[in-house]
């Protein structure tokens, strides 16, 4: 069931086999929203995943340093070389524990191994979205917002072995012990920034509504945790914590909604076309950039395993098996032709955060973009020169249009969580380390 | 890493020496000493150790020193061997192994004396503060409520470990989360009451699948029709709705088949209540929004729905074939993301709605909140108290304090003073289901329980478990009484319950969510064989295959058949769609029903395509998923993962291998590969004639299809039936992994080496009743692990900080 205040003429939508998307109907709302005042550049991150790596002969530049050609599966990204740094020779935890599928989505934001285990003893780190989520995200409704685009519900058993399905679920860890769920429905995700629809005073009444609804919860919360075992009370302190992060939210949504007079008209739920919605995805993580709702990100564009297949590109295997491709070259091309067109959406993304004024600048000028795969080869689970191209100016700290190269190797190369610490760094966070980082690489 | 995979190879290799010095592995039974005369850990030492020592390690178990007058204490390792010796996976095939009556003697031996020692109480375990999961949510509001809604667009899907997304451990917080739990309760406490906000209609949109034919009749609909779809829309009030069906376009969008004549019939609660004509009047024109728009707008109808759940059928009328193109089209599958020939496709309904409001209506859920309805002011109160006390009893799965009616009329005010008595009763409802009491279930240990202690739980919270086993749900009035009353233990008391219970319609929670996940049938849904290799294949089809193995399951459920039949039934269940697909002969239309069959090979879980197909890849069989599925899930034996950084095969000059087999034993060349392939390949390999949609075929490609192999304890098979009566030479080993996965989700937890003693001890007294469903349903809920709980020795437990 998918609700709607009302639904998208599908003209809208995707035509042919290209990705050019309208949504004016955002673009209309944002000056109603967009509340803030011009001070300082805001600074937003994003980091956004693939699952089982890429054809690196067609990722990794041929050249070090300024001047390379974007190889094949890079060349959608041309446009915006100038703001992109290609870094290779990044490794992610090596795979000692047949968790291949667990360790590289479980790693790509908080370069730490996942720990093996199914139970309530998962470990692994707080992840940098959520790290950013805590440094600059509370200004913003939302700190952060997660995104995914697969209902993992239809996926049983597709977890490693001996591994609880969190790590595979989500790419964001608000403690090494807390997982957080990804939103794939883009009527949700208008909803968190929007709200439900309705006037400005029925928006009003239902968030006053809420926010005593709110209060009444978290003392009841307080008397019922007195008594519980140790483990549990722990559960229901997390519990009470995160009320306190809705009332923040709540109080935001009030100033929002005091403000604005007419709600706008809410996408409708997961589109039938798998295109579509990536789309719209980053449709909405746009707009809430625009609009100050939101500046920290992640988004796992396809989940680990998954058996998607793309038949506007003429590919009927699913993702997985056909990353498995055992060296055959036509199976690399076919699997490589997957990596070219997932990495225009990217692209798609990076032009209208370029077409977005922003300040001085664009919104890409002012963003910090992360994508790549936690696995260089999907075929042998490699996590040795995992493919990175970070995109946007970060405020002017970031020079683009660079091979940041080290050695692809796995002694050699440098850990993950180099890369995930200068980003944070560049995102004005004083951080000395992230995950397993040793250090920090030249951004 | 890679001097252990090392030595196992050597192991391995070793292994396949010493089987063709001996030349057979078959026990000679002439050699077999007296029973009482044998000592398991001798047994083990002589035939175990060359690879199980604590210098080679084989599979990270190491069985030399252990002592053979302390095998409680050791029970974890024990458990480990255990399991493969019961399905009679080692010694490795090739390896010498003793004669079956010793090695029977073995496994029974180490168990007893396990058993034995675990005492009459086992150790229960503990979990952690549970929270509702979404289906159980689901079931929850229209146990509560009468609401019978979808709930996936409110809560986010719930992660799983062991298999399983009910467990504890798992299912932690998050603001996110609690912020969708809080939206939650919102929008569903205005549904119940029936609050519209006039002036913002809502639309809600229900999609087709792409993949579903809309040639034939769908269940359901009326008769005449094909295609389309049924739907169930919650009206939260009487008033007017649009309903806006959507025809499907191609890529380029063009509506499809619209060069003949069609009609549209749009129904409610089967009543026809527009019929709208397409098609035929003029040629299509490409990329013509505006004829579409046309067209769709045609199809729309403005209707009354009175408040509460309607069916919405939307579908076309039948064409006599003479009229139909479509019906030349060689396949089974209409999809062509292209082609605008053919036969038009139903893609979304959407209700749009209210858009005037008559009334509040009478719907189920009202009817279940509203039990009284003041006429005075005065009466208001204490109206509310009513209301609000009975349905906090039930929300809260336990008698209902002051302090609880208290917070909920304070809600009530809160609205009240915004509106009339009902819109106070929203908002206490609102409030009642955001209470963690309702989304958490609260186990609590008696006040002076010692760290260490392992004490029953009370009789509330073992009517809890008891629902959310059963039920995926909150126990009913009458469990709650019984709880209350302290009477739930009693003798008999519990058995009669669980009777109870099992008949009750609510049970079929378990086909959703047990069976659901312990046979995959969740996965059916993102399985998309290649349109190239499987042009017949639909979503018909994949609707078919879960429905005939759900249908086997529930008849084994509610027959109470031995669990054995899932693996042996000699019945299926069909409709035409399917009967068609495994060629059954004489059945015709959309509703399933029983065939017997006559097909041995078709029988039980193993012939089915379900099952088949999920473990499938999109272009081809896969006999290692199928392999490794049949021994994870039907009997227990997960082999290992892959060994890290599988190094690739080198690429052989572009020719690959004709057939999935040929490719497979190329694979097993390599040491490391072969030790855990050589016990999933020949599993998977006996099933090869059935292709990666359960279709059975003779050849692959131009090969013949070989389907025989050694299995892991030697055995010899040739095809699906004989592979069947290989896996259940030991049926207790199948009941037994039944058993396992039931109790890990009536528990919600995974299970540890500690609950081994109870899980056997359902098993032996389930064999004296044929293994009969009821029987292992009655065992868990019975078994320490399901009714008692043990308070962790390492934290004190008790006061707040």
């Amino acid at each position: 069931m998918i609700i709607t205040k009302k639904s998208l003429p599908r003209r809208t939508f995707l035509r042919g086999a290209g990705i050019a998307l309208a949504l004016p109907w955002l673009d209309a709302m944002v000056p109603a929203f967009a509340l803030r005042a011009q001070a300082a550049p805001i600074r937003r991150f994003a980091g956004l995943y693939l699952p089982h790596g890429m054809i690196m002969a067609n990722f990794t530049p041929q050249a070090d340093g300024a001047g390379f050609e974007l190889p094949l599966i890079l060349k959608s990204l041309e446009p915006y070389r100038d703001q992109l740094v290609v870094v290779t020779g990044a490794n992610g935890p090596r795979n000692l524990d047949n968790g291949g599928h667990a360790y590289a989505p479980s790693s790509w934001l908080t370069g730490a191994t996942a720990k093996k285990t199914q139970g309530s003893d998962i470990h692994l780190a707080e992840s940098l979205d959520q790290v950013l989520a805590r440094e600059i995200g509370q200004e913003t409704l939302l700190p952060s917002l997660e995104l995914a685009t697969e209902d993992f519900t239809s996926y049983v058993g597709a977890c490693e072995t001996g591994f609880s399905c969190s790590y595979m679920n989500t790419l964001s860890w608000s403690s090494p012990t807390t997982p957080l769920p990804m939103e794939i429905n883009p009527r949700v995700v208008f909803e968190r920034l929007f709200g439900a629809p309705g006037t400005s005073a029925q928006r009003l009444e239902r968030l006053r509504r809420n926010q005593s609804v709110l209060d009444s919860v978290r003392a009841k919360a307080t008397r019922l945790r007195i008594g519980l075992g140790a483990q549990d009370r722990s559960r229901m302190d997390d519990y009470l914590e995160n009320l306190r992060e809705i009332e923040r939210r709540i109080q935001k949504a009030e100033a929002q909604a005091a403000s604005t007079t007419e709600v706008p008209d809410a996408p409708p739920g997961v589109p039938g076309q798998r295109a579509e919605h990536v789309a719209l995805l980053f449709d909405l993580l746009a707009i809430a950039w625009q609009a100050d709702l939101t500046r920290v990100a992640s988004f796992m564009m396809g989940r680990d395993v998954t058996y998607q297949s793309y038949p506007e590109i003429g590919i009927t295997e699913g993702h997985h098996p056909l990353s498995h491709h055992g060296n055959n070259p036509e199976k690399m091309a076919r699997f490589g032709a997957i990596n070219t067109y997932e990495t225009q959406f990217f692209a798609k993304f990076l032009d209208r955060l370029r077409s977005t004024p922003d300040g001085d600048g664009t919104l890409l000028d002012n963003s910090i973009v992360f994508f790549g795969s936690g696995m260089s080869g999907g075929n042998t689970h490699s996590t040795t020169g995992l493919p990175i191209v970070i995109a946007g100016g970060g405020s002017g700290r970031i020079k683009g249009g660079r091979h940041l190269r080290h050695p692809v190797s796995p002694s050699d190369g440098i850990p993950l969580g180099n890369v995930l610490l200068s980003i944070g760094q560049r995102m004005g966070v004083e951080m000395e380390r992230h995950g397993q980082s040793t250090g920090t690489i030249d951004l | 890493m890679w001097s252990k995979l090392a030595l196992t190879g050597v192991c391995v290799w070793l292994g396949m020496m010493f089987g063709s010095a001996t030349s057979a592995q078959a026990p000679v039974s002439s050699a077999t000493p007296p029973l009482s005369a044998i000592d398991p850990k001798a047994v083990i030492d002589r035939y175990c150790l060359t690879c199980h020592s604590s210098r080679v390690r084989s599979g990270g178990l190491v069985l030399e020193g252990l002592d053979a007058s302390q095998i409680p204490r050791d029970a974890e390792t024990w458990e480990k061997v255990l399991v493969k010796l019961r399905t009679g996976a080692m010694p490795p095939a090739g390896v010498p192994r003793p004669d079956r009556a010793t090695y029977d003697q073995v496994i029974r031996q180490l168990e007893s004396t396990i058993d034995a020692a675990a005492g009459p109480v086992f150790d229960p375990g503990r979990t952690l503060l549970h929270r509702m999961n979404r289906a159980e949510y689901q079931n929850a509001l229209r146990d509560l409520l009468a609401l019978d809604i979808d709930v996936t667009p409110l809560l986010p899907p719930d992660d799983s470990s062991y298999g399983f997304d009910n467990i504890a451990d798992i299912l932690g917080v998050s603001p996110a989360l609690q912020e969708r739990y809080l939206s939650a309760a919102d929008k569903i406490s205005a549904l119940a009451v029936g609050v519209a906000e006039v002036g913002t209609p809502l639309d809600t949109s229900y999609q087709v699948p792409a993949d579903r034919t809309q040639r034939h009749h769908i269940e359901g609909l009326p008769l005449g029709t094909r295609g389309g779809t049924l739907i169930t829309h919650t009206a939260p009030v009487d008033g007017e709705y649009l309903i806006k069906p959507r025809l499907w376009k191609t890529n380029n969008s063009i509506i499809r088949g619209l060069t003949q004549y069609d009609r549209l019939e749009v129904t409610v609660d089967g009543r026809r209540v527009h019929v709208a004509t397409i098609g035929g009047t003029r040629p299509y024109v490409e990329g013509a929004e505006a004829i579409n728009d046309e067209i769709h707008k045609r199809l729309e109808v403005r209707v009354h729905l009175d408040a509460g759940p309607r069916k919405i059928g939307v579908a076309f009328v039948h064409r006599t074939s003479a009229q139909a193109p479509d019906i030349l089209q060689p396949f089974e599958s209409a999809l062509d993301p292209v082609d605008a020939g053919g036969l038009p496709q139903l893609d979304l309904i959407t209700v749009s709605g209210p858009l005037d409001v008559s009334g509040a209506g009478e719907s189920p859920s009202r009817q279940r909140i509203f039990t009284c309805r003041p006429v005075q002011v005065s009466q208001e109160r204490g109206c509310a108290t009513s209301i609000l006390s009975r349905l906090a009893r039930q929300a809260y799965r336990r008698p209902v304090k002051d302090d609880d009616v208290d917070a909920l009329l304070e809600a009530f005010s809160l609205g009240r003073a915004g509106g009339d008595f009902e819109a106070g009763v929203r908002v206490a409802l609102q409030r009642m289901l955001a209470d963690p009491e309702f989304v958490f279930r609260v186990e609590r240990d008696p006040a002076r329980a010692r760290a260490g202690s392992i004490h029953r739980i009370s009789d509330l919270e073992l009517a809890s478990r008891l629902s959310f086993f059963l039920w995926s749900s909150i126990p009913d009035e009458e469990l709650l009484t019984l709880a209350s009353r302290r009477r739930l233990t009693d003798a008999g008391a519990l058995e009669q319950q669980v009777k109870r219970m099992m008949v009750d319609p609510r049970s079929n929670a378990i086909v959703d969510n047990f069976a659901g996940q312990w046979l995959y049938l969740r996965n059916l849904r993102s399985q998309s064989p290649d349109r190239v290799e499987f042009p017949d294949f639909d979503d018909n089809l994949r609707q078919a295959f879960r429905r005939e193995t759900e249908m086997l399951f529930e008849t084994v459920m509610q027959e109470d058949r031995n669990v054995l039949e899932l693996m042996t039934a000699d019945y299926t269940f069909v409709n035409e769609r399917l009967a068609k697909h495994y060629g059954i002969p004489n059945v015709y239309g959309s509703h399933f029903r029983r065939v017997t069959l006559t097909d041995e090979r078709r029988k039980g879980l193993l012939g089915k395509g379900s099952m088949l197909l999920v473990t499938s890849r999109a272009e081809r069989t896969s006999p290692v998923l199928r392999g490794k599925w049949i021994l994870e899930n039907l009997l227990g034996t997960a082999p290992p993962p892959p060994p890290a950084d599988v190094p690739p095969f080198p690429e052989n000059s572009g020719e690959q291998p004709a057939t999935v087999r040929e490719r497979l034993e190329q694979h097993r060349a390599n040491a490391a590969c072969a030790s855990c392939h050589k016990l999933m390949d020949p599993v998977g390999l006996a099933l090869e004639n059935f292709d990666a949609v359960g279709r059975w075929r003779d050849r692959e490609g131009e090969a013949p299809i070989n389907a025989s192999g050694q299995l892991y304890d030697g055995s010899q098979v040739d095809g699906p039936v004989a592979l069947r009566k290989a896996l259940l030479s030991r049926p207790e080993n199948f009941v037994q992994t039944f058993t396992e996965k039931l109790m890990t989700y009536a528990l919600g937890r995974g299970l540890t080496y500690r609950d081994m003693p109870a899980i056997r001890r359902i098993v032996r007294q389930s064999a004296d009743q044929d293994y009969r469903f009821s029987s292992i349903v009655s065992g868990i809920v019975a078994s320490s692990p399901f009714q008692m709980r043990s308070v962790p020795s390492e934290v004190s437990k008790g006061a707040a900080r």
